[in-house]
């Protein structure tokens, strides 16, 4: 186990590195000039672009070029960011908090509600609701995240006043902004707590009910199918039989004996809807008006303001590789019979 | 003596096989046919079904007048009619602007889907953005198999150090979000119809060049594989003339049902604003002029529905239909569900 993990780890940086050469292989098709806008602040700076192109090597060749940007990236430079007037790792830092709550309240409910429903419709296969279950699926399977988004914004919060959207009640964000509430995580929900006001983290609990609603609908319909059928599976094979005819009550039986062998699958599935989410959480972002990571990037991405980019798909990147590499790590706890060899 | 002809088995039809019965009595593959047979007419009649409001760059390149046009677009005997219906001229994708007012104005006889913020006509844009929607799925599924059937073929036929790394290389394309990579080149290239395609096409591949070097390798261990290269056959002939097209045909058509996913990709990076160039019939980018009234626009909930309502709900039948016509084929060709 130590090994594997071990190995895991000695792979990761591999990857990342294959990742940096992929997206400075792209950055290749930019002219040097527009390469070294990257790191053009000023007017001043503007002005004197061949200054830049030679001091970070863009004029030499590929090799000299990938060593030396790859050194301002571990170096923390990942250059400036027209769209929000500051460096890009200072933006990422100051809206990571953000999308990280909204991250942690899509994912966990949402993988909680599929295992859920996926139990409730195996067990209870062909009635009432296990027929919920399929249409569900299915219709949240083939709606874009940012269609029920919209529809969600429309009918629950313009039309039934539900909820809210940013991130909390205007009054609570002045708050912060003048300091009489202090930040310390940057999350509202925490923070709310921390500062011993409860009201506050109660609002940004309210706030978060549209986007976790919305990419509940669409994601946890694959898992629902998922563990629906490999529940099914499992129910069918001998030593449940046993396990019923030992004369355990049926709750043991459904959620310790079968359900755990059931869920293998669901970590592959867990591990693909983090990537989705990744994703997910940029237009739920927009849609909801939550400044977040998305709500930078994407304008970013309009306006061509590629270091802003960048950071983000290498950001993406590392989390997406050490999720992979989690993924690896628990099918060795949920099923020791996979050897780590 | 009997007549020769007698014994011989009876060919199976393909409508007459197992597969095609099951696939025909599942109701949900049937309605899946049907969603999408609606949009395939929608997009073939097009231009007979806008005729009486297409934009002026469009009559110009077809060489119609307004009231010309009302006719001869909607009668088959006339050249026009199929010049309209299989390659109308580039300008027919802009959806007219009745006016320049940002304020929406609710369905009328004229525009009886209403009219977006803009002076879009709605209606035009959802006909002719069925269009668009069958275009980019067909043309990204396409640009996919080629590259999934280069890179997966190598790796599958030479093995060792070549599929090593471009395995790798699918392990590194699949770890960025494909939302992200087709952002990363958006900032890069620019946006336009074309680029978003290869965007989306160069995310999507990496999980079919998998499939097929899968495929490969389990066709390459069939005997006769070796009874073939015993006889003699080159590399490339026992490549293109025995490996390959025994291998290709579960990518071919799991890439061609992906459609709607590809669908959704394109629509999503349309509403944020980097697909087609504005004005362009997009059911994306139709819901993104919608943005500003979608949320209790001046203390009148609902009261513009119809500038998100059309756009999405075609948006999300038509990958629904995608969807449905897919789980079925893979049902009715899975070998345990017999």
């Amino acid at each position: 186990m130590t090994t594997f993990i071990a190995r895991g780890l000695l792979q990761l940086p591999v990857v990342l590195l294959a990742l940096s050469l992929l997206i400075f292989g792209m950055m290749q098709f930019l002219t040097p000039e527009q390469r070294a806008a990257t790191y053009v602040r000023t007017e001043q700076q503007a002005k004197n672009i061949d200054l830049i192109i030679r001091q970070y090597n863009l004029d030499k060749g590929f090799w000299a070029q990938y060593t030396t940007w790859l050194n301002q990236v571990l170096h923390g430079n990942l250059g400036y960011s027209k769209q929000s007037h500051e460096p890009v790792l200072t933006t990422i830092r100051k809206r990571l908090p953000v999308w990280t709550e909204l991250a942690i309240f899509m994912f966990f409910p949402t993988l909680a509600f599929g295992i859920w429903m996926g139990t409730l419709a195996a067990t209870h296969r062909d009635k009432l609701i296990d027929q919920f279950v399929r249409v569900f699926a299915i219709a949240g399977w083939s709606l874009p995240t940012f269609v029920l988004g919209i529809w969600l914004l429309a009918v629950l919060y313009g039309y039934f006043h539900c909820c809210g959207i940013g991130r909390a009640d205007d009054k609570y964000l002045i708050e912060f902004a003048k300091g009489t509430l202090k930040t310390y995580t940057g999350m509202i929900t925490i923070d709310g707590l921390l500062n011993g006001r409860p009201n506050v983290t109660f609002s940004g609990l309210k706030h978060l009910v549209m986007p976790v609603l919305t990419y509940m609908v669409v994601a946890s319909a694959q898992i629902m199918r998922v563990l629906r059928s490999s529940m099914l599976d499992v129910l069918n094979s001998d030593y449940v039989r046993t396990a019923r005819a030992k004369g355990l009550p049926e709750r043991v039986v459904n959620l310790k004996h079968a359900r755990h062998n059931a869920i293998i699958p669901i970590v592959t599935i867990a591990g693909l809807m983090f990537t989705f989410m990744l994703e997910g959480v940029f237009f739920i972002e927009i849609i909801f008006n939550i400044p977040g990571l998305g709500q930078w990037a994407v304008p970013a991405a309009i306006q061509l303001d590629f270091p802003a980019v960048i950071g983000i798909a290498l950001l993406t990147g590392v989390i997406v590789s050490i999720a992979n590499l989690v993924v690896d790590i628990l099918y060795g706890i949920i099923d020791p019979r996979i050897s780590f060899q | 003596m009997s007549s020769p002809d007698r014994d011989v088995p009876k060919r199976e039809r393909w409508y007459e096989s197992k597969r095609f019965r099951r696939f025909r009595r599942n109701p949900l593959a049937v309605a899946g046919v049907l969603i999408l047979l609606f949009f395939a007419g929608m997009a073939l009649f097009a231009p007979a079904l806008t005729a009486d409001r297409l934009p002026r760059g469009c009559m110009r390149d077809l060489g119609l007048g307004r009231s010309e046009a009302r006719e001869a677009l909607r009668d088959p005997t006339r050249a026009v009619f199929w010049r309209a219906m299989i390659a109308p001229p580039e300008s027919c994708y802009k959806i007219p602007r009745v006016s320049y007012s940002p304020v929406p104005k609710p369905p009328s006889e004229k525009y009886p889907l209403g009219i977006a913020s803009g002076g879009y006509d709605i209606y035009y844009g959802i006909v002719w953005g069925a269009r668009t929607s069958f275009y980019i799925g067909v043309l990204v599924v396409g640009i996919v198999l080629v590259i999934a059937t280069i890179v997966g073929g190598l790796a599958g036929l030479f093995g060792g150090w070549l599929d090593n790394l471009l395995m790798r290389l699918v392990d590194v394309v699949y770890s960025i979000p494909g939302l992200v990579l087709a952002m990363v080149f958006a900032s890069i290239f620019g946006r336009g119809l074309i680029k978003t395609m290869i965007a989306i096409a160069l995310v999507a591949w990496p999980i079919y060049a998998r499939m097929l070097r899968g495929n490969i390798l389990q066709v390459k261990a069939q005997d006769y594989i070796s009874a073939a290269h015993a006889v003699g056959a080159g590399n490339l002939r026992l490549f293109f003339k025995h490996i390959l097209p025994n291998a290709i045909g579960p990518m071919i058509i799991l890439a061609s049902l992906d459609i709607g996913a590809i669908v959704i990709t394109a629509s999503t990076l349309a509403f944020l604003g980097l697909g087609a160039d504005v004005g362009y019939a997009d059911w994306g980018q139709m819901i993104s002029f919608a943005r500003s009234w979608i949320s209790n626009p001046g203390g009148e909930p609902l009261k513009y529905w119809f500038v998100w309502f059309w756009p999405s709900m075609a948006i999300a039948l038509f990958v629904l239909g995608w969807n449905l016509l897919g789980d079925a084929v893979r049902d009715a060709l899975d070998p345990r569900s017999q």
